[in-house]
């Protein structure tokens, strides 16, 4: 009884968008990612397509999900870059994955929670990619620590600005 | 089986997601003979279909997004504030006129180069042909300074070629799509280009580090590097033709791996993070526009004036050379000509005998020119008497010699 209560539970807080919604947010992060930085320079500290896949795994808390969005993200951004194809892949699929694991388990609703994972998972994502450049490939790939850090922070507040507003796309039954 | 993969589902997915993604990896980089990884470069004519497919979906909006900004600014500089643009007309055409003329200097100045070029056989040219494309868009991410063009191999772009700005070097062609291209940027880290620091000519090669500034590597340490100089492409990368500029040095630091080896930070002339337009070299042979051939024609006429200068130069040097003494008479024919003349000349007249000869005294032998000047002379004509013609002018010059000064 308790196993169907915990299902019924989960099933109710699982969140439905319409399906432009699913094509057009993150087509628009990718876009956005693309032309911001051109406008902002070097001081575009944030990557939307991250965001995206973060909350479109916490809000359907399924990992099959947040792995196929993240994966697909990853990989297209990859596709924008001119390095190898499947490395921000591989770091956007673990954190899709991650996030909807996460998702299951605590109330993704507070913001500071909001707020706290994603800089978590950004920093993740970030390990992940230079794990696969240097250790995984063997490229040569500098990084900068404090770079990665604004990132995830850039990240973050993104997040907890741009979480409410997806929100409002949610298809609600009442 | 079938409740494993039903009870593991998520994770097989994440597995079979995240192997996938490895195996792709593995087939695009490749280890060299030298132990190290790079990404598969063998086949550099075309573009891998994933990279043509998120260009394809993400480049539509963005050029979108780029174009109605650019419109909307447009409408705000070309309706809005006009203040004060009929002053800076003026100011611009004023400004026109001079660089014309300088412009006219300098491909004076090229045209000559070229012929010395032509020479030595130097294949080097310093004349493009370009094609100016509007920046659209990035690569999204910090660590990948790439950006994308709004042409494309329609418009005659191939991998590889160079792209400057007015100010200096920005990039080369990376990929290539119908209609945009990537850019790779100079400030990114597997981008390389050849270079001098002036004034002392040491080459390096300029690379892009992790914040995206520009160094210049593989330099010996040598304290005539200062803050300050220039650098300029060397143009034995085969991509940015030679004497572009790059930017200025900005810092010296030493190679913490490299004992004896300084980084030479580099601050970039091109605005690398605010770019607009880019011109892209599609050709290094020499190419001059409508106005470049009007001014070269401009210059040959005055290079025609010159000579004519010269010309007449030439020809009152002729005319003044006649008034100078000559030793023609004009007026008499060439066998008449003193010069000519077949009589045998007046020999130099012989010194007086000296009254008391001594070891130094020449022999007296007697000459007929000189016998009756032997044969008169006396002690009190023993003094040297003047060298005389025979009209005895006493200008030392013989009558066949002298030709009066011809007046005009």
């Amino acid at each position: 009884m308790a196993v169907i209560g915990s299902s019924l539970r989960r099933d109710l807080e699982i969140r439905r968008y319409p399906i432009l919604v699913y094509v057009l947010v993150p087509l628009a992060s990718l876009v956005l990612q693309a032309w911001l930085p051109r406008e902002l320079g070097r001081f575009a500290w944030f990557d939307l397509p991250l965001v995206v896949t973060v909350y479109f795994a916490l809000g359907r808390r399924s990992p099959i999900q947040g792995t196929v969005m993240g994966a697909v993200l990853g990989l297209f951004e990859d596709a924008l870059s001119h390095r190898a194809i499947g490395v921000n892949g591989i770091a956007k699929t673990a954190v899709g994955f991650m996030a909807a694991s996460v998702g299951i388990r605590i109330d993704v609703e507070n913001h500071a929670i909001r707020l706290l994972l994603t800089f978590l998972l950004s920093l993740l994502s970030s390990a992940i990619c230079i794990f696969i450049y240097r250790v995984l490939l063997g490229l040569e790939y500098k990084w900068q620590w404090f770079t990665e850090l604004f990132i995830a922070i850039g990240n973050a507040v993104v997040a907890v600005m741009l979480f409410p507003l997806l929100d409002r796309l949610q298809i609600k039954d009442y | 089986m079938e409740s494993f993969f039903t009870r593991y589902r998520n994770l097989v997915v994440l597995l079979v997601v995240v192997v996938a993604q490895m195996v792709g990896l593995a087939v695009q980089v490749r280890r060299n003979t030298s132990g190290q990884s790079t990404l598969n470069t063998k086949d550099q004519s075309g573009v891998r279909l994933i990279r043509l497919w998120a260009n394809a979906i993400v480049s539509p909006p963005e050029e979108a997004i780029h174009f109605m900004k650019m419109g909307a600014i447009g409408l705000w500089e070309n309706y809005i504030d006009l203040r004060g643009v009929k002053k800076k007309n003026r100011q611009l055409e004023k400004t026109i006129g001079r660089l014309r003329l300088e412009q006219a200097e300098l491909l004076e100045d090229a045209r000559q180069g070229e012929r010395l070029e032509a020479l030595l056989k130097f294949q080097e040219n310093y004349v493009y042909k370009t094609l100016p494309a509007q920046v659209y868009g990035t690569s999204g991410s910090l660590g990948s300074h790439v950006f994308y063009i709004d042409k494309g191999s329609a418009d005659g772009l191939k991998r590889d070629m160079a792209v400057i700005t007015p100010d200096g070097i920005v990039g080369k062609l990376q990929d290539v799509f119908p209609h945009s291209a990537q850019v790779l940027a100079i400030n990114d880290q597997t981008s390389g280009a050849g270079v001098i620091l002036m004034p002392t000519r040491i080459r390096g090669i300029l690379e892009g580090n992790a914040s995206g500034q520009l160094e210049v590597v593989g330099v010996l340490a040598d304290e005539r590097i200062k803050p300050g100089a220039q650098v300029l492409t060397a143009g034995d990368d085969m991509i940015f033709p030679r004497g572009l500029p790059v930017g200025v040095v900005e810092k010296i630091a030493p190679d913490p791996e490299r004992v004896g080896f300084v980084y030479v930070m580099v601050k970039p002339a091109a605005h690398l993070n605010r770019l607009d337009e880019v011109l892209v070299i599609t050709s290094t042979k020499p190419y001059f526009s409508a106005q470049a051939k009007q001014d070269i024609a401009t210059s040959q006429a005055l290079d025609g004036t010159k000579a004519a200068s010269l010309s007449a130069q030439q020809r009152n040097a002729l005319i003044n050379a006649e008034d100078l003494p000559t030793l023609l008479e004009p007026n008499v024919p060439a066998d008449k000509q003193p010069l000519f003349d077949s009589a045998p000349p007046a020999l130099p007249p012989q010194p007086p005998q000296p009254v008391h000869p001594d070891i130094f005294s020449p022999p007296a032998t007697a000459q007929g020119g000189n016998a009756g000047q032997a044969a008169g002379t006396g002690p009190e004509q023993g003094a040297p008497a003047p060298i005389t013609n025979a009209a005895g002018n006493g200008t030392g010059k013989t009558g066949a010699q002298a030709v009066p000064r011809r007046h005009r």
